[in-house]
């Protein structure tokens, strides 16, 4: 299905999103991913994704209480449902099995 | 750096106030949360890191790096499955338009007729309301442009005699006692408007100019700028001028106008030493060269007399402006009475009083020789609010007769589900669409009929509403008000339909909403197009009885010239030239033809009584062959005898009554004091009438006055009217070399004193006749409507055997009665507000009957067309057609 399936960066996204558990919200995940990738991203691709990722079931989103650092507004905080987690499942289960099946010799590069 | 500085320690760094504000107004709602805290609290942290100004920068990229349509774009809609869910919410009408639009349109096309009588009618209703409020904008504001214009005010006179007379000016030591005496003004500014002027610039070249004498403090009170020359100076030294702008082109073409000389009727000698801005089009004081007061003692002592209190004229003018803690109510009860004290012996401090006039007053009080009266622009705005609201109320009729019709959409849309506002807005886009239309038509219309206008009215209007930020809103404002008038109603009522009666197509009658307002309406409409029918046929009658009565003397084939020196060897040698021509059959002098808009009166004494009379008399001044060439007749005693000088006196048959005599002999030969001048009373002449019709024949004496004379008025042979004329001017100029040659002949001149009427006439004939078309429309409408509601009560009489002429008689008979309940409204009050008119003429046609008749049978006959146009087609539709549908 159309709506399961997991862009690259989708899954990193839903990812961090899961490894931050419960304080997964945009600017949280802007910084784990711009530490990660050790590069600089801007908030409407963070922003976006976190949207798509929303639209296609994969994350459920919850309203925290107003807070005063944010200007008095609230955050948006993320969680993985249960299809989301069965995505990166899929997604690890494709990525293994790709990996295993590596011939040996497939990394011998020619000089 | 600075900024850093600025900001205190403990207080939050702020991000860009404009970005944010751009972010909350781009941002879909249920994110804009979300969104502004994230870069909010982005924003704090950056600034922590890298300092407040690199944050902001970051602030505003991170903004720009959002933009992308998932911003924007709103929730996607959850589709009710539940209406009760609350997710539900109701559609935004403003995402519908272009559906209400596109439908519209296609209704609309569907419905040409429909269409256009709608379109037709609201232009023609609105052009009249767009000029209408152009109009009355202009009048009034009419001199609201100068500083403190509310404290200034013009000093007037009023006469007490045997009645009350107004006059403009003030006697000419009056401005120098009031600004010398009290101090409840801070200007006072005395000015002399002198008509028709010869300014020349050399014995070729010559101009005939208003031109205006004027203290300085003049130009301290009204506010006409100076574009060239020292505002401070202007008008305090003899023997300069200012001119405007327009009248130095006219004059110096391209040259520089400071400097130049200028000779005012041959004799003063002025240096122009300043340049006037153009004056504003909405101003009373139109004189566009202004000479220094003091001068006007070189040019016309006798005006300015030192302590001449009896006398005034009513060009000499005397302007205020009182100190801002200064009330008018003040002046006009202690200081001007305290003024006529002082100044006046016991006798004549009782007829002479003077007040205080607002500069607003100026323009409207016609008693004061303003323009117009307040009530008079009102009525027009009445008229034109009365021209757009029938054009509403049309549309709401057609529009509901058409509902009938509609209602079967109505219904299958309310089954699939439309909501009643949705169905409201969709009648309002309709109507918002034919609005839209008919509003570009006014406005075109408008300027097609803006120079008839402007011609009938002697005005220059403009019409500008992309510059006129007034006339915009007004546009704005009518368009707005029209579509939810008109609009409102008929989608309220087709909004509210029942869906399975509307599909049934069982809706009474009742449903579409009251059939007897709109009858009321219709009544009402015909009641005003009757009213001004009326109107019309009367002011006609009355012109054509004052321009084409007998008003007692001579009038036709006569040319008055103007005689710019009266020294008696130059008259008598001008007489004899023109005399001499062929064609001419009679000369006369005089100081004014038989008929003049404005005559003084005087003090009169008669024979040996010791007592001036209660009553005064005017005075005409003219040679003995008057008489003759105005065909006057003489009805006792001989006309007078050639002389330049006083002598002898013709008095005028209602002098004589006045006199309480018996017989028109007894005054023969007696003494007479006339204006402090004593002469023998020779003759009577038969009355006529000396002023225009509006006013009774008062006492008028006429005698040889040559230092008075100042025009010829010549009897000529129409045949050769060319020749005749060049004749004239050769003669003339010859004599007079330094003047301007001008001829006019009398009828015009009498003509003149019905210009506003005349005026008056064309304007209710352009609104009768609107009137009645656009109440025709709402007829047609009406009928309509019932025609729609009676389709099949049609049917059913024609296959029960009625003829074509009993079914037209179904809806005659109707409309007979509505047109004759709006004839009964409408003569009564007809004949109260035009007898009251009428009251205004002295003599006056009589009102009969025939004129009402006429009225109505023009109604009537116009009504019928209309009804017949509509009704035919209802009744000889094919009843098959009509009654299938069952």
């Amino acid at each position: 299905m159309k709506g399961t399936q997991l862009g690259e960066f989708e899954e990193i996204v839903l990812l961090t999103i899961a490894r931050l558990y419960d304080d997964a919200y945009g600017v949280a995940v802007l910084e784990e991913l711009s530490e990660r990738l050790e590069r600089h991203m801007s908030l409407g691709v963070v922003h976006r994704t976190l949207q798509r990722l929303e639209e296609k079931g994969l994350v459920h989103s919850r309203f925290s209480e107003p807070i005063a650092e944010r200007g008095g507004r609230s955050k948006r905080l993320f969680t993985v449902t249960m299809t989301g987690e069965q995505a990166l499942r899929e997604a690890r289960r494709i990525r293994n099995e790709l990996w295993d099946g590596i011939p040996k010799t497939a990394f011998d590069h020619q000089p | 750096m600075n900024r850093k500085n600025k900001t205190q320690p403990d207080q939050q760094p702020e991000p860009p106030r404009w970005a944010e504000w751009l972010m909350t107004r781009i941002t879909a709602p249920h994110l804009r949360n979300e969104v502004l805290g994230d870069m909010y609290e982005l924003f704090q942290t950056r600034s922590q890191q890298y300092g407040h100004t690199p944050a902001q920068l970051l602030y505003v990229l991170e903004m720009l790096l959002l933009l992308h349509p998932r911003l924007w774009r709103r929730q996607p809609q959850v589709t009710p499955f539940f209406p009760q869910s609350t997710y539900y919410s109701p559609p935004n009408p403003m995402t519908m338009l272009s559906n209400y639009v596109r439908i519209a349109w296609r209704k609309l096309n569907r419905h040409k007729s429909y269409t256009l009588i709608n379109v037709v009618s609201l232009s023609l209703g609105i052009a009249c309301a767009i000029l209408i409020f152009t109009l009355v904008n202009y009048h009034l504001s009419f001199d609201t442009f100068h500083a403190h214009q509310d404290r200034i005010y013009r000093i007037y006179t009023e006469l007490h005699t045997d009645k009350i007379t107004y006059s403009t000016g003030v006697p000419n030591p009056m401005g120098e006692a009031f600004r010398k005496g009290y101090s409840v003004a801070d200007k006072v500014g005395r000015i002399a408007f002198l008509k028709k002027r010869v300014v020349s610039l050399s014995p070729e070249k010559k101009f005939e100019q208003d031109v205006a004498f004027a203290d300085s403090e003049f130009l301290d009170i009204f506010n006409f700028p100076l574009v060239q020359g020292n505002p401070k100076t202007a008008l305090q030294d003899r023997n300069t001028a200012l001119i405007t702008e327009r009248v130095a082109k006219q004059y110096f073409g391209d040259k520089d106008p400071i400097g130049q000389i200028l000779h005012i009727d041959g004799s003063l000698i002025v240096k122009v030493t300043g340049v006037l801005k153009d004056l504003p089009a909405t101003t009373d004081f139109r004189s566009e060269v202004y000479l220094p007061y003091d001068n006007l003692q070189e040019h016309s002592p006798w005006l300015v007399e030192k302590d001449w209190w009896v006398g005034f004229n009513k060009e000499m003018q005397c302007f205020i402006r009182l100190k801002p803690d200064v009330s008018a109510e003040v002046v006009d009860a202690k200081i001007l009475p305290a003024i006529t004290d002082k100044y006046y012996d016991k006798a004549n401090a009782k007829l002479f009083h003077f007040n205080l006039q607002p500069l607003s007053d100026v323009h409207f009080n016609p008693k004061l020789r303003g323009y117009t009266e307040k009530k008079n622009l009102w009525t027009f705005a009445l008229i034109g609010l009365f021209l757009v609201v029938t054009a509403c109320v049309n549309f709401i009729n057609l529009a509901t007769a058409q509902a009938l019709g509609r209602s079967k959409e109505v219904g299958v849309r309310k089954a699939l589900g439309s909501e009643r506002g949705a169905l409201f807005w969709q009648f309002i886009t309709e109507t918002a669409l034919i609005a839209g239309l008919a509003m570009i038509i006014a406005v075109a219309l408008a300027y097609l009929l803006l120079p008839f206008v402007n011609q009938w009215f002697d005005i220059q209007l403009v019409l500008n509403p992309l510059a006129d930020a007034q006339l915009l809103a007004f546009l704005v404002g009518l368009l707005l008000i029209v579509v939810f008038c008109s609009g409102a109603y008929p989608g309220l009522i087709l909004a509210r339909f029942q869906p399975v009666l509307a599909l049934k197509g069982k809706l009474s009658q009742r449903a579409v909403g009251g059939f007897s307002l709109r009858k009321g309406l219709v009544v009402t409409q015909f009641a005003i197009s009757q009213l001004l029918i009326i109107g019309t046929l009367i002011i006609t009658n009355q012109l054509r009885y004052s321009q084409q009565a007998d008003m007692g003397f001579q009038k036709d084939a006569i040319v008055i010239l103007p005689v710019p020196d009266n020294k008696t060897s130059k008259i008598n040698t001008l007489g004899t030239q023109l005399s001499e021509q062929a064609g001419v059959e009679n000369v006369t002098f005089f100081d004014s033809p038989p008929a003049t808009e404005f005559l003084a009166s005087t003090s009169f004494r008669f024979d040996t009584r010791p007592e001036n009379e209660k009553f005064n008399i005017s005075m005409k001044a003219g040679d003995h062959r008057y008489i003759p060439t105005f065909k006057i007749p003489i009805l006792a005693g001989r006309n007078l005898a050639p002389s330049d000088t006083i002598g002898e006196y013709l008095l005028n048959e209602t002098a004589v009554k006045a006199l309480g005599l018996a017989s028109l002999q007894d005054v023969i030969g007696k003494a007479a004091t006339i204006n402090g001048r004593k002469g023998t009373i020779v003759g009577v002449m038969k009355d006529f009438h000396f002023k225009s019709f509006r006013v009774a024949v008062e006492p008028l004496c006429l005698t040889t006055w040559g230092e008075l004379y100042n025009s010829c008025g010549v009897k000529i042979n129409p045949a050769n009217l060319r020749t005749t004329l060049a004749g004239f001017e050769k003669a003339w100029t010859a004599m007079y070399p330094s003047s301007i040659y001008t001829y006019r002949f009398l009828d015009e001149d009498i003509e003149r004193f019905y210009k506003l009427d005349t005026m008056l006439l064309r304007l209710i004939q352009a609104f009768a006749a609107i009137a009645i078309f656009v109440g025709c429309l709402g007829l047609y409408g009406l009928v309509s409507f019932m025609a729609a509601q009676k389709t099949k009560e049609i049917g059913v009489r024609k296959v029960l055997g009625a003829s074509t002429t009993s079914i037209l008689w179904l809806f005659g008979k109707e409309f007979s009665r509505l047109l004759l309940i709006a004839f009964l409204l409408a003569a009564p009050l007809a004949w109260w507000v035009m007898s009251n008119w009428l009251n205004s003429f002295v003599y006056r046609i009589e009102l009969g009957a025939g004129i009402f008749v006429l009225a109505i049978l023009i109604t009537v006959l116009v009504a019928l067309l209309t009804v017949s146009f509509r009704s035919v087609k209802a009744a000889l539709m094919n009843p098959v057609k009509t009654l299938r549908t069952e």
